[in-house]
């Protein structure tokens, strides 16, 4: 009581400013969306993934039926197996061009802050816009696809690469790439700059070549930063929607349905949600898995 | 010149032509030393031209599709879908017109432009209490409230949309627009509330103390005493959220499906399907490059604030 304000410990003056209840109460509404809107659909999820509910009309208990017809069901494999070949596509030269952008933008030399800049705007415009830009250029001959490539004397500027699934997936692939190795790049080029500039200079007194030392030490010291940047990007493939809807509606046929499209169309087309909550909870899963799977792959080496 | 920038003697003050600047601004070779570390290159003038042609390159593959996506914006529809000749640089606004004429566009944009703004006002608001909640104060279920929040960034929505759509459905709140807010809000708390946390706690606490001796309260010591020192983090959190919201595609298809909700990209979608009579890509591209043009501005603006935010919020995630 007679102490010093000086002496005061730090504890006492941090009760006093801080009530617990006040902390309750600041932290309360951010809880209940979460809770709200994350937590309770995915618990209901499990018990809606046992009936059979249509969008309208009465429900009832089905057992294990859902799993098992999206289990045997050769759309939703074949929209996995598209999934998996889109996000095998794709991760690669994302982290290939994500990495040679951050170290094209890491310096502090003029013009890079700029660059950083431009790198990162079609990150920022986003996939929906950029498929509405990439629809007018893939038409045939007016599109601005096919008319590079046909004055560089690669085709005649006629192909219609919307309605062929091998050349849409091709063209998927590049646009999405462009676009989000921006990310990559961002959170790869402030880990760069984290490492202090004296872990380079015995290196380089040792005549050490560029790529000895990028091997050597800035992608040890990444380890982490790059595993969660595949993490982010193969996460983000496996949850591919967008620009599928948008470019190719999933066509021809299914051939460039996604797993995300195809519980969308069981869910709002067909209207079978109890069969569509049980594809969306083996897509949970199998999320859940790629994270721990490459976390495990990617700390496995350090 | 490679060779003699890569002399021993250089090493420390880094390269010549930095050690040159430096010293004209009067600092000396020494405080280019003690510049923030910028990674392994050391300047030589192959270096700098290298730097230059390459990122010269680069810039043009990332900008000049976006500069075709305003030349088309600005071309007739038939010109758009016919091959290059004369008239590809014959410009107008008469797509912007079109748009005024076209309800269900227009619409589309007053929708989104509702949605978003008020999701990155209610994130911010929403991020900043709980960010200053998770920060300062010590209760019990904190650790376990936090963990709440984070594990639901590793909880993608689209992975639970089905029973999502059933619970707005049962609370009404499909078919409006502030059911999509409180979504999308709900979709970019947990990453914004994480930032939040973070600047709260790089405040030190006797800034709080002497202002609670001043007989600040709770919402006055937000407001008035630590708003300079969190805006930057509010401000990355409401950007972060307006970003996501403005073009967000699967949520706005699934939860509205009265049309006169349709938010930009929804109504765009449904132009390009023909849902708006016969499809006009100048309409189309004009539509695009509105979608377009309030994130690059916004996004230019406040890069600072953002880029950081996203860096520390996803590097420390």
């Amino acid at each position: 009581m007679s102490a010093p304000a000086v002496a005061r410990p730090p504890r006492r003056r941090g009760t006093l400013t801080h009530p617990a209840r006040t902390g309750l109460l600041l932290v309360a509404p951010a809880v209940a969306f979460v809770v709200v809107f994350v937590l309770v659909p995915l618990v209901s999820a499990v018990g809606i993934s046992f009936t059979n509910l249509p969008l309208i009309g009465t429900w009832r208990f089905v057992g294990l039926e859902n799993y098992a017809s999206v289990l045997t069901d050769p759309v939703f494999w074949r929209a996995v197996g598209y999934t998996l070949l889109y996000t095998a596509i794709v991760t690669l030269p994302i982290l290939a061009l994500g990495y040679a952008l951050a170290v094209v933008v890491r310096s502090n030399r003029r013009g890079a802050t700029v660059l950083r800049t431009i790198f990162f705007v079609p990150y920022v415009i986003g996939l929906t816009t950029l498929s509405f830009l990439m629809l007018l250029e893939a038409q045939p001959n007016s599109g601005m696809v096919n008319v590079v490539l046909k004055s560089l004397g690669i085709t005649d500027g006629s192909t219609a690469w919307l309605v062929d699934g091998p050349l849409a997936t091709g063209l998927l692939c590049v646009m999405v790439i462009w676009a989000v190795s921006g990310l990559t790049m961002v959170l790869l080029m402030s880990g760069m700059q984290g490492i202090p500039r004296e872990v380079y200079e015995s290196a380089e007194l040792d005549g050490a070549s560029w790529w000895i030392r990028e091997r050597s030490i800035t992608i040890p010291m990444l380890r982490r930063t790059i595993a969660m940047t595949v993490v982010l990007s193969v996460i983000g493939s496996l949850l591919a929607f967008t620009q599928f809807y948008i470019l190719t509606q999933g066509g021809p046929g299914s051939d460039t349905t996604t797993v995300v499209m195809a519980i969308y169309r069981r869910a709002f087309v067909q209207l079978q949600l109890g069969a569509a909550t049980a594809m969306s909870l083996v897509l949970v899963v199998i999320t859940g898995l790629v994270t721990a799977a490459q976390f495990w792959l990617l700390r496995e080496r350090s | 010149m490679a060779v003699t920038a890569r002399a021993p003697g250089t090493a420390e003050a880094g390269a010549p032509g930095r050690s040159a600047r430096d010293t004209s601004s009067g600092r000396g070779p020494s405080a280019s030393a003690a510049r923030p570390p910028s990674g392994p290159e050391r300047d030589t003038r192959v270096r700098r031209m290298l730097f230059a042609i390459g990122g010269t390159l680069a810039a043009l593959v990332f900008v000049v599709p976006l500069l075709l996506a305003l030349v088309r914006a600005g071309q007739p529809g038939d010109v758009v879908v016919a091959a290059p000749d004369g008239r590809f640089l014959d410009l107008s606004w008469v797509n912007f017109r079109l748009i005024l004429d076209q309800p269900e566009i227009w619409r589309g944009i007053v929708n989104s432009v509702v949605v978003s703004v008020a999701t990155a006002v209610l994130t911010a608001v929403l991020a900043t209490l709980a960010g200053y909640g998770f920060a300062k104060f010590g209760f019990r279920g904190r650790g376990l409230l936090f963990g709440l929040v984070l594990v639901t960034l590793m909880v993608p929505f689209q992975a639970i949309l089905t029973p999502l759509y059933l619970q707005m459905n049962a609370m009404r709140l499909t078919d409006s627009l502030l059911g999509l807010v409180l979504f999308y809000t709900t979709v970019n708390l947990p990453f914004c509330v994480f930032v939040m946390r973070n600047s709260f706690e790089s405040v030190p606490g006797e800034i709080e103390d002497s202002a609670h001796v001043d007989g600040a309260g709770t919402l006055r010591m937000i407001v008035s005493v630590l708003r300079p020192l969190v805006l930057p983090g509010a401000a990355t959190a409401a950007l972060y959220a307006f970003l996501a919201s403005w073009t967000e595609f699967l949520g706005a298809l699934t939860f509205l499906t009265d049309s006169s909700l349709y938010t930009l990209p929804v109504s765009l979608v449904n132009l390009q399907q023909g849902a708006y009579g016969q499809v006009d890509f100048g309409l189309l591209a004009a539509g695009s490059v509105v979608a377009m043009i309030p994130c690059v501005v916004l996004y230019v603006a406040l890069q600072r604030y953002y880029v950081a935010g996203l860096a520390s919020g996803a590097v420390k995630g």
